[in-house]
């Protein structure tokens, strides 16, 4: 059975060693800033200048192959462009913060741990190895979560208040992109974390716990280059489907990553 | 399942022919121990003599190669390890939290053992008060003495008031006021709650007023171990003694030779001598008094564990020594 006081009490720990850790609060907030504010002030008030539309040639196929029913009736060239642009050029990058921001702080909340020298002092404790990778897992699943959804909440202020001079309305969350806030989000987060902690009990450096993200970034980025490219668009089903898939993977990787868990590999790494 | 309280003879841990191999390096061999309840027991060794893997192995952070651990009366295993460990409490030479101020080190820990609330709170500004760190209690960790955090290490070890302390070199970094503090308190929570220590040191002097028992390892194997005064008795069962005489140290020699049938080390008028079966040092002084020898000062030669520990070491490298050139 797990403690969920014991379970919290890491995680409360953690969170508080990464928001004092310089470091390790740039990396979370730097990237998200990027995605947020600066890519989409850009994109808007580049909209409003004349030749915009012109300079926009790259993003026009886009409008070719985006199925009718995922394009709002009555815009003109312009709104449309900012529309998918918005919509589905820049959002899906939502999908990359919360996995960025979990593996950042997982890989220093393990790994660092080994690093500093702190670990065995929690092995000491009546933690389980469920509770204590729960812990680990959960302390950086809830950060990039919260993140992610505050970043998110920033970006559709922002693309509405910019966008509405533009388009007249507001026009961003779309349903899709509320599903996959609550359902996918949440999921590749864990999934994301899971993995690296999975790992984190034989890495011996931050960087190389790190790496293995990757296995789940790339995914990411192809899902982002495919909703440029117009070849995986997400609806409503699909994030439904994709965030089925993502917490069946989530359950598997979690049970892998408990048995994987090793004291004495822990311990003997160090 | 629920465990009975230990009878006070009751080993509060023991090990049965515990060993530990990590590939070819053999770190602990066949280790007996038995600690009973309320007693402090001395692990002292050499660098690399394998008391931290002892210690973990006593813990269930690391499975034995072969061997049993029991805790509280009940066989250590995966399963009950976890359980086991929340009334016991480790101090080891692992870090604090640096980012996180002595307060939130200590809660955190607390809330890890189960402590919640107004006790919590009671409890840490105790062990604050013991340590003298109640001034330091907002400072990060970052900013503390060595000393300093010695002894928050050792408030985190003993928080949740543990049946079983483990100590490693508690008082390394501390001044000597707050060494015999702390050493004070733990002989105060073995007298009050009946707390059974194990302490893991190199600081030798004055262990035998804590430690009932003390054992002696090296090269991972238990060389001694055993009450103080036993352990004592048996490595120097007879008498020894330092007399001083006023002068003719050469014949003062030769009676005590005479006397006892063994000839004294001698350094001026300084002889150091141990008695043989049966010696008494009252016949000796007898002796020297009735060969005209003025007698400064007799002084019987109180061994410690200091002594014991290097004779120990010395004897188990000499026997190294002999199986190598046998070799």
């Amino acid at each position: 059975m797990i403690d969920r006081d014991r379970v919290r009490t890491v995680m409360r720990k953690d969170w508080l060693e990464v928001v004092r850790s310089p470091q390790s609060l740039a990396a979370l907030l730097v990237v998200p800033a990027v995605f947020v504010v600066v890519l989409p002030t850009v994109v808007l008030l580049l909209a409003r200048q004349p030749g915009f539309v012109e300079s926009a040639d790259d993003v026009r196929p886009l409008l070719d192959v985006i199925p009718a029913g995922l394009l709002p009736e009555g815009l003109d060239e312009v709104q449309q462009l900012v529309y998918v642009v918005v919509v589905f050029l820049l959002a899906p990058f939502f999908l990359l913060i919360p996995v960025m921001v979990a593996s950042v702080t997982a890989s220093s909340s393990v790994v660092g741990e080994k690093e500093r020298r702190t670990i065995e002092g929690l092995l000491y404790t009546p933690l389980t190895d469920r509770e204590l990778v729960l812990a680990k897992i959960l302390g950086s699943v809830l950060p990039a979560v919260a993140i992610t959804w505050l970043s998110f909440l920033v970006y559709t202020v922002l693309v509405n208040v910019l966008g509405w001079p533009l388009l007249g309305r507001l026009y961003f969350p779309t349903w899709t992109w509320a599903v996959i806030m609550l359902l996918v989000v949440p999921a590749i987060a864990f999934l994301g974390t899971s993995l690296v902690v999975a790992v984190s009990g034989r890495a011996t450096t931050v960087q190389g716990a790190q790496g293995v993200a990757v296995l789940v970034v790339l995914p990411v980025v192809g899902l982002v280059v495919g909703q440029a490219a117009g070849v995986a668009l997400l609806d409503v089903p699909v994030a439904l489907v994709a965030a089925g898939v993502i917490v069946v993977l989530d359950v598997v990787l979690f049970r892998f990553a408990v048995g994987r868990f090793q004291r004495e590999r822990v311990l003997t790494q160090l | 399942m629920t465990t009975a309280p230990a009878r006070s003879t009751d080993p509060v841990v023991s090990a049965s022919g515990l060993t530990r191999r990590f590939g070819d390096r053999v770190a602990v061999a066949d280790l007996d121990l038995a600690i009973t309840a309320g007693h402090a027991f001395g692990l002292l060794g050499p660098n690399g003599a394998g008391k931290t893997t002892t210690v973990r192995l006593l813990n269930g952070l690391l499975p034995p190669t072969s061997g049993s651990v029991t805790l509280f009366g009940e066989p250590l295993t995966p399963a009950s390890a976890d359980r086991l460990r929340a009334r016991v409490g480790v101090q080891t030479d692992t870090n604090l939290y640096e980012s996180l101020s002595v307060a939130e080190n200590l809660r955190t820990w607390g809330r890890l053992y189960g402590l919640r609330g107004a006790a919590l709170d009671r409890r840490i500004d105790d062990v604050l008060d013991l340590l003298r760190l109640t001034d330091r209690t907002r400072s990060l960790v970052g900013e503390l003495s060595k000393g300093m955090r010695q002894k928050l290490s050792v408030g985190r070890a003993i928080l949740h008031d543990p049946a079983l302390l483990y100590l490693d070199e508690p008082t390394a970094g501390l001044d000597p006021e707050a060494a015999v503090e702390l050493l004070d308190h733990v002989r105060e929570m073995m007298r009050t709650s009946g707390t059974t220590v194990v302490i893991c040191t190199h600081q030798l002097y004055g262990l035998e007023t804590l430690c009932d028992d003390v054992g002696i390892i090296a090269g991972g194997r238990m060389a001694v171990s055993g009450p103080v005064a036993a352990l004592i008795a048996q490595r120097w069962p007879q008498p020894e003694l330092t007399i001083d005489v006023v002068s003719e140290g050469e014949r003062a020699a030769a009676v005590v030779a005479g006397e006892t049938g063994t000839t004294p080390e001698r350094t001026g008028g300084r002889l150091r001598l141990t008695l043989p079966a049966g010696g008494q040092p009252s016949a000796v002084v007898a002796a020297l008094v009735r060969a005209g020898v003025d007698v400064a000062a007799v002084v019987p030669t109180q061994r410690t564990v200091q002594d014991l520990y290097f004779a120990t070491i010395d004897a188990g490298q000499a026997r190294e020594d002999t199986t190598e050139v046998a070799r």
